[in-house]
C-alpha cells in the first residue's frame, strides 16, 4: 500500500490484491496512511493452491482490478 | 462546568502568596483548584481549563459563587478584601495584612493559545483537517498539495490563533479577492497561510498589506499567475516596521538567512497557491520562472539613503509595501565611477538590455542602488527623480537602432517607427530603491512584467497593525 | 489526532484525492508489480494474459521483498515507464 501510495504521488494510476484476511488491515491502513488506495481482494490462502485455482482467482478478480484503475469501469 | 455555591479559589503552589493562604482557605471550606498540583488540594485544575474559562489572571482568586453565578472575587491577599467578600472576621491574624499574587499559568504566554484552541470556542471558520494517524505531518501537506515544493509548518488551531495576535483586524474580514479563483480571503485563512509560510505573529501586518496590494486591478495578478513570464511578486517594506520586525535591508537584502524576508514573500505565494488556486502547471504557465517565485521580499534601506523612501515618493509615508512583478536580480557592476553621471550612464546601459536591448516600452524594471553606489549620489546631492530623469534622458533611444533586423537581429520595434525616438521606459516604469551592505561597488536590476495596462503596474500600500 | 486548518479556499476536497482514471487500459502501458511472495506469480501470469488480451501493454517488475517497500530506483522506473500499476500479491 506503501508502493501504491508513493507511485501515485508520481503520477501512476495503482491497485494492489491482497487475500481475503487483509481486508481488515487494507482498509485500517489507508485510513492511517490519510490515502484510500484501492485494493482487490482474492480468496485465502494462496500458497497451497494449484496453479489451476489461482488462475481462476486471477480470472475472478480481473474485472475489479479493470475498475479500480478505470473511470469507465469496463474491459480492457 | 457548574461551580457550588459558596467560595471558590484558584491557587498554584508555586506561588508564595497562595502558600500563607492555604490555612485560611482550609478554615474557611473554600472549594480550592491548584493549577500545578494535582494532590495539594481537593481539586485539579491541572489541565487550567476552569482557570481558562473564569479568565483567572492572578493567584490565589478567591470567588463568591451564588446560583452558580461570580457575584464577588479578589485576587492576590487582603485582609480587609477577604473578610468583606467571606464576612469572616478576623481572617489570617497571624498574616500581614496584604500581599499581592502570583501570575496565573492560565495566561503564561506559553499556554494561552494552546487553552484557546481547546477551550475557547475559537470563532475560526476553516474546515478542520484531521490527518491519519500513520500520515507524516509534513508529508500529509505535501500530498494535499499545499506546499511551493519546500515544506511547511503545519496550521494547527494553536499556531493560527497565535498568528492572529499580530493583527487587531477580524479574523473574518475579507482582505481581497484573489485570483485566479477568485476566492475572497480572509484574514484567517491569510493567517493559516502565513502560519505555513513560517511567520511571526509580527510579519502578519505586512503580509495582509502585500495581499491587498498584490490584488488590486493594476497589479494584474491574474494576468502576472498566467502568463509564461518569469515575473511573480516582489514585496518591498518601507517604514518603522521593517526593523521592528527584523527585516534585512541590508547584507544580502535579496538573498536568504533573513526569516522576515523569507516568509512574507512566501505567506503571499502561498495564498496565491491555496486560496487562489494559482498554481503552476494550472494556471501557471511560466516558461522558466524564477528563485523568488518562491519567495522575494525585502526592506529598503531608509538610513543613509541619498533617496526619500520608496513608499513615500510613491504617496504612501510611514509603513508601506510596495508590490512589483519581478523577474530575477541581475548585476551591475561599477567599480571605477565616482561621479553621478558616470554612474547613471552605467546604469543606463545595464538597464538598456532589460527584456531586450531592442525593446523599448515593453518592461518596467527596479533599479536597487548598493549603499557605495548610493553615496555617490548622496554627496552630489541628487535625489531620486534626478538620477530617473538622468537615466530616462539618457534611454530615449534612436527607433533606427531597434527596427526589427536592425544590428542582424529580427527582434525589434516594427520598421514603421524608423526615425522616431522611443524611450526604453514608460513614464513610471522605472523604479529606484536602496538597499545593501556597506561593502560593494554593485547594483542590481529587477526586471518586470509587461508594463501598463496590458500587464502589471506597481502598486504600494500602507502597512496597518 | 492531529487536526489542521484548511488553508485552501475550501473549493476542493480536503483529503488526498487518487490520481484520475483513464477512461480504459487499451494502449495504456499496465506494470505488474510482484512483490516477491510465492506462488504470486501464477496470478500474475494470468493477469497479464488477460490485460494483453484486452490491448493494454504489460510490463512486469519484482521488488525485493515483499518486507519492505519497494526501492526508489524501481518505483521512479515503474513511474517512468508506466501509466497504471497493480501490485499483488499480499496474503
Amino acid at each position: 500500500m506503501h508502493d501504491i501510495a508513493d507511485l501515485e504521488r508520481r503520477g501512476v494510476v495503482g491497485v494492489f490484491l491482497a487475500s481475503e484476511v487483509f481486508a481488515d488491515a487494507a482498509r485500517l491502513q489507508g485510513a492511517a496512511l490519510g490515502f484510500p488506495a484501492p485494493f482487490v481482494l482474492v480468496p485465502h490462502p494462496v500458497q497451497d493452491r494449484t496453479d489451476a485455482e489461482l488462475r481462476a482467482a486471477a480470472e475472478g478478480a480481473y474485472a475489479a482490478v479493470v475498475a479500480a484503475v478505470t473511470a469507465g469501469g469496463g474491459a480492457a | 462546568m457548574r461551580l457550588p455555591d459558596g467560595l471558590v479559589a484558584v491557587v498554584k503552589r508555586e506561588c508564595p502568596t497562595c502558600v500563607l493562604v492555604e490555612p485560611v482557605l482550609r478554615e474557611l471550606g473554600a472549594e480550592v483548584w491548584c493549577q500545578d498540583d494535582a494532590g495539594w488540594f481537593e481539586h485539579d485544575d491541572t489541565e487550567l481549563e476552569l482557570s481558562y474559562r473564569l479568565g483567572i489572571e492572578t493567584v490565589p482568586t478567591l470567588l463568591r459563587i451564588q446560583d452558580g453565578e461570580e457575584t464577588a472575587r479578589v485576587v492576590g491577599w487582603s485582609r480587609e478584601q477577604w473578610e468583606a467578600l467571606t464576612g469572616v472576621p478576623s481572617l489570617g491574624a497571624d498574616l500581614p495584612e496584604h500581599r499581592p499574587g502570583c501570575g496565573s499559568l492560565s495566561v503564561d504566554p506559553f499556554r494561552i493559545d494552546a487553552l484557546e484552541a481547546r477551550y475557547g470556542g475559537s470563532g475560526l471558520g476553516s474546515r478542520r483537517v484531521e490527518l491519519a494517524d500513520l500520515e507524516d505531518e509534513h508529508e500529509a501537506m505535501f500530498d494535499r498539495g499545499w506546499t511551493d515544493g519546500l515544506p511547511v509548518v503545519p496550521p494547527t488551531l494553536e499556531r493560527v490563533l497565535r498568528m492572529l495576535r499580530g493583527t487587531t483586524r477580524a479574523p473574518g474580514d475579507v482582505v481581497a479577492v484573489v485570483p485566479p479563483d477568485l476566492v475572497e480571503c480572509t484574514v484567517e485563512k491569510v493567517a493559516v497561510n502565513a502560519v505555513m509560510a513560517g511567520c511571526l505573529p509580527e510579519h502578519l501586518p505586512v503580509v495582509l498589506a502585500a495581499l491587498e496590494a498584490a490584488c488590486t486591478e493594476e497589479f494584474a495578478l491574474h494576468g502576472l499567475l498566467a502568463t509564461t513570464y518569469f515575473s511573480g511578486p516582489m514585496i518591498v517594506v518601507n517604514g518603522p516596521i521593517a526593523r521592528r520586525i527584523g527585516m534585512n535591508s541590508g547584507v544580502n537584502a535579496l538573498g536568504q538567512g533573513n526569516r522576515a524576508n523569507a516568509t512574507i514573500g512566501r505567506a503571499l505565494q502561498l495564498v496565491v497557491r491555496n486560496v487562489g488556486g494559482g498554481r503552476p502547471g494550472g494556471i501557471d504557465r511560466a516558461t522558466l520562472g524564477n528563485p523568488g517565485k518562491l519567495t522575494s521580499c525585502f526592506a529598503e534601506r531608509e538610513e543613509g539613503s541619498p533617496f526619500a523612501p520608496l513608499a513615500a515618493d510613491r504617496g504612501v509615508p510611514g509603513d508601506a509595501v510596495t508590490l512589483f512583478a519581478g523577474s530575477g536580480v541581475q548585476p551591475v557592476v561599477d567599480q571605477l565611477s565616482r561621479t553621478p553621471e558616470s554612474l547613471a550612464r552605467s546604469f543606463a546601459a545595464c538597464l538598456r538590455v532589460n527584456g531586450h536591448p531592442k525593446l523599448p516600452l515593453s518592461f518596467d524594471a527596479v533599479l536597487v542602488v548598493s549603499p557605495e553606489h548610493g553615496r555617490v549620489f548622496r554627496e552630489a546631492g541628487w535625489d531620486r527623480a534626478r538620477l530617473v530623469a538622468e537615466i530616462e534622458g539618457l534611454l530615449t533611444l534612436d527607433a533606427d537602432e531597434l527596427v526589427r533586423g536592425a544590428g542582424g537581429i529580427t527582434e525589434g520595434v516594427p520598421e514603421a517607427l524608423a526615425g522616431r525616438k522611443l524611450p526604453k521606459f514608460r513614464p513610471g516604469g522605472l523604479l529606484v530603491v536602496h538597499a545593501g551592505g556597506d561593502a560593494g561597488l554593485f547594483s542590481a536590476v529587477v526586471g518586470g512584467w509587461v508594463s501598463g495596462t496590458t500587464g502589471s503596474s506597481p502598486v504600494t500600500r500602507e502597512v496597518r497593525a | 489526532m492531529r487536526t489542521v486548518l484548511d488553508p485552501t479556499g475550501e473549493q476542493q476536497a480536503s483529503v488526498r484525492e487518487l490520481l484520475p482514471r483513464p477512461a480504459s487500459l487499451r494502449g495504456r502501458t499496465v506494470g505488474l508489480l510482484d512483490i516477491s511472495k510465492p506462488r504470486g506469480d501464477v496470478v500474475l501470469d494470468r493477469l497479464e494474459e488477460l490485460l494483453a488480451a484486452g490491448g493494454a501493454v504489460v510490463r512486469r517488475y519484482r521488488k525485493p521483498t515483499f518486507t519492505r517497500t519497494a526501492p526508489v530506483d524501481l518505483r521512479h522506473e515503474i513511474a517512468e515507464q508506466c501509466e497504471v500499476v497493480i501490485e499483488a500479491l499480499a496474503d
